[in-house]
């Protein structure tokens, strides 16, 4: 599946503002972007409820654009779900089907064989307002599946289910995917949830991509500072390039917090070019004052402590500039107290932008 | 000491009241609502249908044996028939307006939407006075097109209830419709559902508990708001002016009164239990998640247009009657001295009435929303046992036929200790009675929004249940006391069913007048003092409206 260039204004708005990916069959790939970034606009447009303006939607080597929503072999779970409250469970995945004009008895086949699936087994005559949120979930996603589309695309799906559950219902979704081997389209805000299920992911902001690649890729090589911010990077440092060196490839930047010296990896950086090092929280190691005057060691005190069970949360003040850090097992590490003065490194391998690659959008960059 | 003591203990019992109370005002205030209802609806209630049943010797069927012969039960009949019809053709025109006006073409909802409601601030007769007008023997229609109609009997009647009551259904459906969850519809679109299957299979079945409820109104209103009935029915009998000219007649005889009057109660009692009881676990609401705000979408050529025709002529009909009734207030004598003239609008003696109306209206109006407020805060807020019987009870007043709430209370409150009979007290409480119900259901829709826990916080820094009742509660129910305000005030103007039986020559109401003249076929004088009725109505709305705009409380039912 291929979308191509689609845009899409409501009046004044521009939802879409060009947008283009490459889906592959049996692949789950997931739209990620901040509430607004039109992520549910495009899904509409897919599944054929909304007509682009502009741009192609194409499925198997064919353009659908004017392919009635019904033949177009793509199926939408809402965000709500959507389900029927005057039918039962088994109602609602058979609808479809019973649209279709089915026999009686293949119906009734293949709503047990979905209920199988979902394993709602025997719950197919509860009214939809006798089961719980997570069932009514696994109600949507059978009926979705219930015509075997081509395609399937989950708006935010796990929005409406508590923490625990939202966990469980990801690992069940994506089980289930794998067994229909189904190409998914997933939408969603939560960076999260995008990275622990999606083959791929596309990263949107402000009805434009901001970047595609494997889970891996983005977390790792945010290209910029948007998709870094939202993916959960909150330490950018500004700098400016005052030496490389050719023989192990690393370099000296003057950064906010000092003098560092980094290995740029593949990019090539050139003397008095300004540039962004991103950092994640959990590779800045602190402790109390060993590795002060050492290289990229900056002495500073924290300024506060957020305890989260497995990691604690600091934030360090360095000079002027706030660092925040992940340390992992406090059990074991002790938790540090506010004030204290402490030693920050940064590692030497992380991950730089250009200073012209704020966003793609041209617009503000906010963390998600 | 001991008197030390003894003075503690008063003041620890007093507190000890005071908490008493504070902690009980729901449910005491609940108690007493309840004792309001089954004085001022219960009561009258039982007293006319006692009176079926129970003669001078006691116990006995007679009146029931005499009702099964020829005349009323064929009264009967009729009337179950124009109870039938005229509430299928409003449902189903209703149901028309409201999917236009709320899935149509945009420039049309509007329009459509405020020509559709313009029958409510009009008297329910003027459709009667059209009638008469247009097609009558001299009528213009018939005149134009030399056409030879019977308008008299059961045609006109359905045709004239049909235009009266049909804004009620449209309300009703049109407030189900919008919170219907569009993405139900959207996600049998995706099934590969047609938009004639959609409809069928989703959206109709999901307002079957609005059209129970239309159904439930429309019928009361045709079968007992009987001012078209009796200017149109000639010969052809039907119960409510049955009832009337037994009451009203030479030889009053309330215990036939009451036999009628249960035969009028039955078919509505029937509706309004498959609507509270069988159907009430069936109230589909949206069942988890976020509302969709996704625009609705359009609605298919086969559809649009059998709609389109069905609205049109309803809405046609409606603006045509309104027309012809303005042209006959200042028409000499309509179809035979076609001429204008001042002389009826200038008419001296619609304007006691007028104020009359006015007066019982606005008191109407004003208790009747507050009534209907506070049975709506006990129900949702008391912990007392029977708050399901308090709103049943309520809405079971909304759902009584007029003319039997109108000879309940000339039969109940006749005698003293209640002696009310011919004053203005009695022709406000029956209003305020009946209509409560329509403030009571704004009311509780908004309480439930309205978490609890915003009034504990209130309680909890310190405010007292009134106080909190006065600063938390009120403006926040504002919007919902306003409608029943608006509805009770606008249908006390122009009802007649009720009120035809409790007003007096010292307390005249204009709705009472409009019908005797349209009937002895002063034509030109009922159609201008109608005109006049719906300027004051209108005003009142615009007053209103400014009012709401100035004090920024809003007066929308939803938001």
């Amino acid at each position: 599946m291929v979308i191509n260039d689609v845009r899409k204004s409501f009046g004044q708005v521009r939802a879409l503002r060009g947008v283009s990916a490459g889906i592959g069959r049996g692949e789950l790939i997931s739209f990620l972007g901040p509430s607004g970034c039109g992520k549910t606009t495009l899904m509409r447009v897919i599944c054929g409820l909304t007509k682009p303006d502009a741009g192609e939607i194409i499925l198997e080597g064919r353009v659908i654009n004017d392919v009635p929503p019904d033949r177009r072999g793509i199926q939408m779970c809402f965000q709500n779900y959507a389900l029927f409250p005057h039918l039962t469970a088994a109602g609602n995945i058979s609808y479809g089907l019973q649209v279709h004009k089915w026999k009686k008895e293949k119906i009734r086949a293949r709503v047990e064989e979905l209920l199988r699936l979902v394993q709602l087994e025997g719950l197919g005559d509860r009214r939809i307002d006798e089961i719980s949120g997570g069932q009514q979930q696994r109600v949507a996603l059978a009926r979705a599946l219930a015509l075997a589309p081509k395609v399937l695309l989950l708006d935010e799906p796990l929005s409406n289910l508590d923490a625990n559950l939202r966990v469980h219902m990801r690992a069940t979704l994506r089980e289930i995917q794998r067994k229909v081997n189904i190409t998914t389209i997933f939408v969603t805000h939560d960076q999260v949830e995008a990275m622990t299920i999606s083959d791929r992911l596309v990263v949107m902001n402000q009805g434009i991509v901001e970047q595609v690649g494997t889970p891996v890729e983005i977390y790792e090589k945010p290209r910029n500072e948007f998709v870094a911010k939202f993916i959960g990077y909150v330490n950018i440092l500004q700098g400016v390039v005052k030496d490389t060196s050719d023989t192990n490839g690393s370099a000296v930047i003057d950064t906010e917090l000092g003098e560092s010296e980094i290995a740029p990896g593949d990019s090539r950086l050139s003397r008095g070019e300004k540039i962004y090092i991103i950092i994640r929280p959990e590779a800045v190691r602190i402790d109390t004052g060993k590795s002060a005057g050492q290289m990229n060691s900056f002495p500073g005190s924290i300024r506060s402590v957020m305890y989260a069970g497995s990691t604690v949360k600091y934030t360090v003040a360095v000079g002027g500039k706030d660092l925040i850090v992940d340390e992992y097992d406090p059990t074991t590490h002790g938790i540090r107290g506010m004030g204290e003065r402490v030693v920050a490194e940064i590692p030497r391998n992380v991950h730089i932008l250009r200073a012209d690659s704020r966003t793609s959008s041209g617009a503000p960059a906010e963390g998600g | 000491m001991a008197q030390a003591r003894a003075l503690s203990r008063a003041a620890w019992a007093r507190e000890n009241a005071t908490e008493f109370v504070t902690t009980h005002v729901v449910n005491i205030a609940g108690g007493l609502l309840f004792l309001l209802l089954v004085v001022f609806l219960l009561w009258p209630i039982s007293a006319v249908l006692v009176k079926g049943v129970y003669g001078p010797e006691g116990l006995t069927l007679q009146f029931y044996e005499k009702f099964f012969t020829a005349y009323y039960y064929r009264s009967f009949l009729n009337t179950l028939l124009l109870g039938v019809l005229t509430t299928s053709v409003c449902i189903t025109a209703g149901f028309c307006i409201a999917y236009l006006t709320t899935r149509g073409p945009r420039f049309l909802r509007s329009p459509l939407k405020w020509l559709t409601l313009l029958p409510l601030i009009a008297p329910p007769y003027i459709f009667a006075l059209s009638i008469i007008m247009l097609f009558g023997r001299r009528g213009f229609i018939t005149q134009l097109f030399n056409l030879d109609l019977q308008i008299f009997g059961f045609t006109g009647v359905v045709i004239a209830q049909t235009l009266a009551f049909l804004p009620l259904a449209y309300l009703i459906i049109e407030n189900m419709l919008t919170s219907l969850d569009s993405s139900l519809e959207d996600s049998a679109a995706n099934l590969g559902a047609s938009e004639g299957k959609i409809l069928r299979s989703i959206t109709l079945p999901l307002l079957i508990p609005g059209f129970l409820k239309g159904s439930l109104i429309v019928y009361v209103m045709a079968v007992s708001e009987f001012g078209n009935v009796a200017i149109l029915a000639g010969r052809t009998p039907f119960l409510a002016p049955d009832i009337y000219t037994i009451v009203t007649g030479i030889e009053t005889d309330f215990h036939m009164a009451g036999t009628l009057s249960m035969f009028l109660l039955l078919p509505v009692a029937i509706i309004f239990l498959v609507q509270n009881y069988f159907y009430k676990d069936k109230g589909y609401v949206t069942i988890s998640g976020k509302p969709s705000y996704a625009e609705p979408r359009r609605i298919g050529w086969l559809i649009l247009i059998p709609m389109m025709v069905m609205a049109s002529i309803a809405i046609g009909l409606i603006v045509l009657s309104f027309a012809v009734v303005f042209i006959g207030g200042f028409t000499r004598i309509v179809g035979i001295d076609n001429t204008f003239t001042l002389a009826h609008i200038m008419d001296w003696r619609a304007n006691h009435p007028l104020i009359g109306s006015l007066r019982v209206s606005l008191l109407a109006g004003l208790f009747g929303a507050a009534l209907g407020i506070f049975i709506a805060y006990a129900v949702v807020r008391g912990k007392f046992k029977g708050r399901g019987a308090l709103e049943g009870l309520c809405l079971a007043g909304f759902a009584m036929p007029g003319t039997v709430l109108g000879i309940g209370y000339l039969l109940a409150f006749n005698s003293p200790p209640l002696l009310l009979t011919g004053t203005m007290i009695i022709l406000v409480l029956n209003s305020v009675f009946r209509f409560a119900a329509v403030g009571m259901e704004a009311g509780i829709t908004k309480l439930q929004q309205l978490s609890i826990e915003v009034e504990e916080a209130s309680r909890n820094l310190g405010a007292s249940t009134p106080t909190t009742f006065r600063r938390v509660v009120l403006p926040i129910i504002f919007p919902a006391a306003m409608y029943g305000f608006i509805y009770v005030f606008m249908t006390t103007m122009v009802s007649l069913s009720a009120v035809v039986f409790l007003t007096s020559p010292a307390y005249p109401l204009v709705a009472v007048f409009i019908f005797q003249w349209a009937q002895y076929g002063y034509i030109g004088l009922a159609s201008a003092t109608t005109v006049k009725v719906i300027a004051i109505v209108a005003i009142c709305l615009g007053i209103i409206q400014l009012m709401s705009r100035w004090t920024g409380f809003s007066i929308a039912r939803r938001d």
